[in-house]
C-alpha cells in the first residue's frame, strides 16, 4: 500500500508516483482513502485535486466526494462550502453520501443554518437518513434553538427512524436549565417514547436525565440512584412501582394474537394440525385454570446427568405445593418406556399434575402459551426458553411489546446449585419506564452495550419532586 | 522534497471546475423525456454511479420501477447490486464469444481444407441424434418408468425471485433426468395454468415447452396416485431413508426458500396425511455448513443414482462439497 505525501507535490512528482503505483487507473481514488485514512494535510490533498484537474480538465464525481470526506474530517468549513458550490453547478443533484457529508461537516461550524437548506433538498428526492437528522438536531440544541431541534425530532419519528440516544441524550443536556413548559413536556415525552419502546438509558444518559431534571428552574426535583427490591418498592421514595399486568383489553388482544400469529400462522399444520390443536382446547377448557404451566422437555434437561424423568419429577415436586394446579406439556414420545422416560415415574407423575402430550412432531411452546394465557392473569409458566422465536411470529411491533411485558411478569426460568432448583419467580412490577406525576422511575443499564431483550436492568433512577 | 520552493497554486483545481461547467449544464437539460418520479430516479442513480456506488450502466424502465418500488434502502441496494453484477456477468460472456469467434476464424484461415480430409462412416449430426435417443428414453419411461412428483403448489410462498430460480432449478433437473440412462417419469403436479411458474417455465423452454416428454397436470398427486405409495422428501422429516424403494413414488417440493421457512413442506404432507421421508445426510455425511434443503437438481442427481446403483456414498456426492467435510468411516 501507498503512504500519502507529507507535504505537497508538484505535477511531476504526483506523475512519478502514478507511475511507480501498480493500478495506475485507480491511483487517485487509493491515495484519497489512505490520506482519509491518515488524516493528511488539506494541503496535500488539494495539490492532488489541482494535478487532477489540470491533467484531465476535470475531477471526477467520486474524488470530489473523496475530498469532501477529508474536508469534513478536519472540519474545514471553507473548503466544504466550496465543493458544495462546485458540486452545485456541474451536478443537478447529489448523492446521497455527499450529503451526509455536507451536512455532517456543515453542523459542525458556523455555518449549521445551510445544513438545515441541505436537508430541505434532501427532503425533495428521498427520505433523509437518521444521522442527517442528528447532526441537524444536535447541532440546533448546540446554539439553544431548542423549538428548531424538536421539531426536526418529530418529523424524524414521523418517518419511523429510531433515534440513537446520543441524540436524545443532546435534547436532555443542551435544555438543562431552560426554562419552558413545552420544552418540558417534550423532554417528558421523549421518556414515555422510551417507556413505549421499552428502552433502557445506558449510564451517562441516565446521568444526563438526572441533571436535567434537577437543572428544572423551580422545578424542585431530586434524583436518587437506586435498586428495587423484590416487592416493587422503591426504597427511596416507598413508592410502589407498577405491576406488570397486563390491561383486559391488552390481555384479550395478546391471547387472540397468540393463537392468530403463533400457533396458526400462515398454516395451522406448520406447528401443529387443527384436529390437534382443537383436541388440546378442550383439554384446557375442561380442566382451567391452571397455576402453573409448565414446559416439560424443558425442564426435562435441568441436570444432563440425570435421567429426564427425574428431572421432571423434581421440578413437578418443587412446584405442586398448597393445591397449585400445574399442567405440564410435553410430546407423545414421552409416554414410550425408555431409558430416559420411566413408566413408573410418569405414572406417579400424572397424578399430581395433568399433562397433555402432543404429537412428536408439533410444537409444544406454542400450547404453552395458549394454556397459560387462557387461564387468566394469576397463571405463570415455566420454562428456560426465551420464546424469541414466537415472539418474533407476531405481525406487529406492539403486540411484540405486549408479549415481553407479558413474559417478563409471567415466565418462571429456573438455575440449578449443585443438588437443588431454583426456580426464579417472575418479576413483581414492571421494569419500564414510569411515571405518577411526581415521580419517575427510569430503569438504566450499567454499560452502553444493548442487553439480550429478556434481561432487565435492576439498577434505578428514582426522581421525585419536593 | 527540493521542488518545493516552487509555488503552488493549491486552489487551482477549483478554477478549472468552474470554468469548464458551461457546455456540461446545456447537455444535461434536454434529454429525458419519462414520467417524473422515473426521470428522479434515474438522476439519483446516475450520481450513485457517479460515486462509485455498484449501479448498473443500463436499467430498463421496468426495472427502474421495480427499484422504486423497493421497500427500504437496503432492499434498493440489494437490487441494484444484483443488476449490476448481471451486466457484468452478460458484459464478460459476450467478451469471451466474441475472442472465440475470432479463434475460430483465425484457425479456418490457417488451414481452411480441414473439413473436407475427414473420412467417416457417420455424418456428423451428434446433437440430433443424441436428441432423438434421449427423446425415445424420456418416451419409455412415460410409459414403463418409476414416476417422480413435482409438488407446484408453492408459489404463494416465494417472491417472484425465489420463483424464478425454481423454475431453472426443474429445467435442469429435467435436463439430467432427460440424459440419464434409465429416466424417471416426471409429473408436475398441482400445476396451475397461466401461474407464474407457467410463465416462468415457458420463457425458459419457448416452443419446446409442449412438447417435453413429462406429465403437467393440475390434480393433485394424491389424486393421481394411491396415497401409501407416496412418499413426501423433506428435510424437516422425522423420518430418515434408509434406501431407494423402486415401487414408491417420491414427490419433491418445487420450492426455493431464501428465508428459511421451516416445515412448509412438511405441513404440506402433514395435512395430506402422507409418509414423509428425509434424506440420510447425517448418517454418510460430516456436516460442515449450510441448510440441509438441497437443490432441485441436486436431488434429481441424487434420486437417479440411486435409482441406478442404490449407492448412497455414491449418491450424495451430488450433495455440494462445501456443505460437508468428509464422508462418514465406517
Amino acid at each position: 500500500n501507498i503512504q500519502p505525501p507529507e507535504k505537497p507535490l508538484q505535477a511531476q512528482e504526483w506523475n512519478r508516483l502514478k507511475e511507480s503505483f501498480q493500478l495506475p487507473e485507480a491511483f487517485e481514488e487509493v491515495m484519497f482513502n489512505n490520506m482519509i485514512r491518515c488524516n493528511s494535510p488539506i494541503d496535500v490533498a488539494k495539490s492532488l485535486m489541482t494535478h487532477v484537474a489540470k491533467s484531465n480538465g476535470d475531477v471526477a464525481y467520486h474524488l470530489l466526494v473523496k475530498y469532501l470526506a477529508l474536508c469534513v474530517q478536519q472540519g474545514q468549513t471553507s473548503e466544504i462550502r466550496d465543493v458544495y458550490d462546485i458540486m452545485k453547478t456541474r451536478f443537478r443533484t447529489l448523492d446521497s453520501g455527499a450529503y451526509n457529508l455536507l451536512i455532517r461537516g456543515l453542523c459542525n461550524s458556523d455555518e449549521w443554518r445551510m445544513a438545515l437548506t441541505l436537508l430541505e433538498e434532501v427532503r425533495k428526492t428521498m427520505v433523509p437518513s437518521r444521522t442527517n437528522y442528528e447532526s441537524c438536531i444536535k447541532a440546533a440544541s448546540r446554539h439553544q434553538e431548542m423549538n428548531l431541534a424538536f421539531e426536526l425530532y418529530r418529523e424524524m419519528l414521523a418517518k419511523d427512524l429510531v433515534p440513537t440516544f446520543d441524540v436524545l441524550q443532546a435534547l436532555f443536556d443542551f435544555s438543562r436549565g431552560v426554562e419552558g413548559a413545552q420544552l418540558q413536556k417534550e423532554l417528558f415525552d421523549i421518556l414515555l417514547y422510551l417507556r413505549e419502546n421499552q428502552k433502557y438509558p445506558h449510564k451517562t444518559f441516565m446521568w444526563s436525565i438526572k441533571l436535567w431534571f434537577e437543572s428544572i428552574p423551580g422545578g424542585h426535583w431530586r434524583g436518587n440512584l437506586t435498586n428495587i427490591k423484590d416487592s416493587g418498592q422503591c426504597p427511596v421514595c416507598k413508592h410502589q412501582l407498577e405491576d406488570s399486568d397486563l390491561t383486559e383489553e391488552e390481555y384479550n388482544k395478546l391471547r387472540e394474537r397468540i393463537v392468530r400469529d403463533v400457533i396458526h400462522g400462515t398454516d395451522t399444520f406448520r406447528k401443529t394440525s387443527p384436529q390437534e390443536f382443537e383436541a388440546f382446547q378442550t383439554f384446557v377448557e375442561n380442566r382451567l385454570p391452571f397455576d402453573i404451566v409448565i414446559d416439560g422437555l424443558n425442564v426435562s434437561h435441568i441436570k444432563p446427568r440425570k435421567m429426564q424423568c427425574e428431572n421432571l419429577f423434581d421440578a413437578v415436586n418443587c412446584l405442586a405445593k398448597e393445591n397449585t394446579r400445574l399442567l405440564v406439556l410435553g410430546r407423545k414420545h414421552m409416554l414410550v418406556n425408555s431409558s430416559n422416560w420411566k413408566r413408573e415415574i410418569m405414572k406417579e407423575m400424572q397424578n399430581k399434575a395433568d399433562f397433555f402430550f402432543a404429537e412428536n412432531i408439533s410444537e409444544d411452546d406454542a400450547f404453552l402459551l395458549y394454556a397459560t394465557l387462557q387461564s387468566g392473569k394469576h397463571c405463570k409458566f415455566v420454562t428456560r426458553d426465551f420464546l424469541r422465536d414466537h415472539k418474533a411470529c407476531l405481525s406487529d411491533n406492539l403486540t411484540r411489546h405486549l408479549f415481553r411485558k407479558w413474559q417478563r411478569g409471567h415466565q418462571i426460568a429456573f438455575s440449578v446449585e449443585g443438588k437443588h432448583i431454583n426456580f426464579l419467580p417472575a418479576l413483581r412490577y414492571d421494569c419500564v419506564v414510569q411515571t405518577t406525576g411526581d415521580t419517575w422511575h427510569i430503569p438504566y443499564k450499567d454499560a452502553f452495550e444493548e442487553k439480550y431483550s429478556y434481561q432487565v436492568p435492576r439498577k434505578w433512577l428514582c426522581i421525585q419532586q419536593k | 522534497s527540493c521542488s518545493s520552493s516552487e509555488k503552488l497554486d493549491l486552489d487551482a483545481w477549483k478554477k478549472v471546475m468552474k470554468s469548464g461547467l458551461q457546455e456540461e449544464v446545456s447537455e444535461t437539460i434536454s434529454e429525458h423525456q419519462e414520467p417524473s418520479s422515473l426521470a428522479s430516479a434515474r438522476e439519483i442513480l446516475d450520481m450513485w454511479r457517479l460515486a462509485g456506488r455498484l449501479v448498473p450502466e443500463n436499467m430498463s424502465e421496468e426495472q427502474l420501477q421495480t427499484f422504486i418500488e423497493c421497500p427500504t434502502k437496503s432492499a434498493k441496494k440489494k437490487y441494484l447490486k444484483f443488476l449490476h453484477l448481471k451486466e457484468l456477468k452478460k458484459k464478460s460472456d459476450k467478451r469471451k464469444m466474441e475472442e472465440k469467434r475470432k479463434r475460430r476464424l483465425e484457425s479456418q484461415e490457417r488451414d481452411p481444407k480441414t473439413d473436407e480430409t475427414k473420412r467417416n462412416s457417420h455424418i456428423c449430426l451428434w446433437t440430433n441424434n443424441m436428441d432423438k435417443a434421449y427423446s425415445w428414453r424420456a418416451a419409455q419411461s412415460m410409459i414403463f418408468g418409476q414416476p417422480l412428483v413435482f409438488d407446484m403448489s408453492y408459489e404463494k410462498d416465494m417472491s417472484v425471485q425465489e420463483v424464478a430460480n425454481t423454475v431453472r432449478q426443474l429445467v435442469l433437473s429435467e435436463g439430467c433426468n432427460r440424459r440419464s440412462v434409465d429416466p424417471f417419469h416426471i409429473h408436475f403436479c398441482n400445476f396451475k395454468e397461466n401461474s407464474l411458474y407457467h410463465k416462468i417455465l415457458i420463457k425458459h423452454y419457448k416452443e419446446s415447452w409442449g412438447k417435453l416428454l413429462i406429465t403437467v397436470t393440475d390434480q393433485c398427486y394424491t389424486d393421481v396416485f394411491p396415497k401409501d405409495k407416496l412418499i413426501y422428501l423433506t428435510a424437516d422429516s422425522p423420518k430418515v431413508m434408509k434406501r431407494f424403494d423402486h415401487d414408491k413414488i417420491y414427490i419433491v417440493g418445487s420450492m426455493v426458500d431464501k428465508s428459511i421457512k421451516t416445515g412448509v413442506s412438511l405441513a404440506q404432507a402433514k395435512r395430506l396425511g402422507l409418509e414423509t421421508a428425509a434424506l440420510p445426510l447425517e448418517k454418510y455425511l460430516l456436516w460442515n455448513t449450510g441448510a440441509k434443503n438441497l437443490t432441485l437438481d441436486q436431488m434429481m442427481h441424487i434420486l437417479l443414482t440411486l435409482k441406478d446403483t442404490g449407492d448412497w456414498k455414491k449418491a450424495l456426492e451430488f450433495v455440494p462439497k462445501r456443505k460437508y467435510c468428509g464422508f462418514v468411516n465406517k
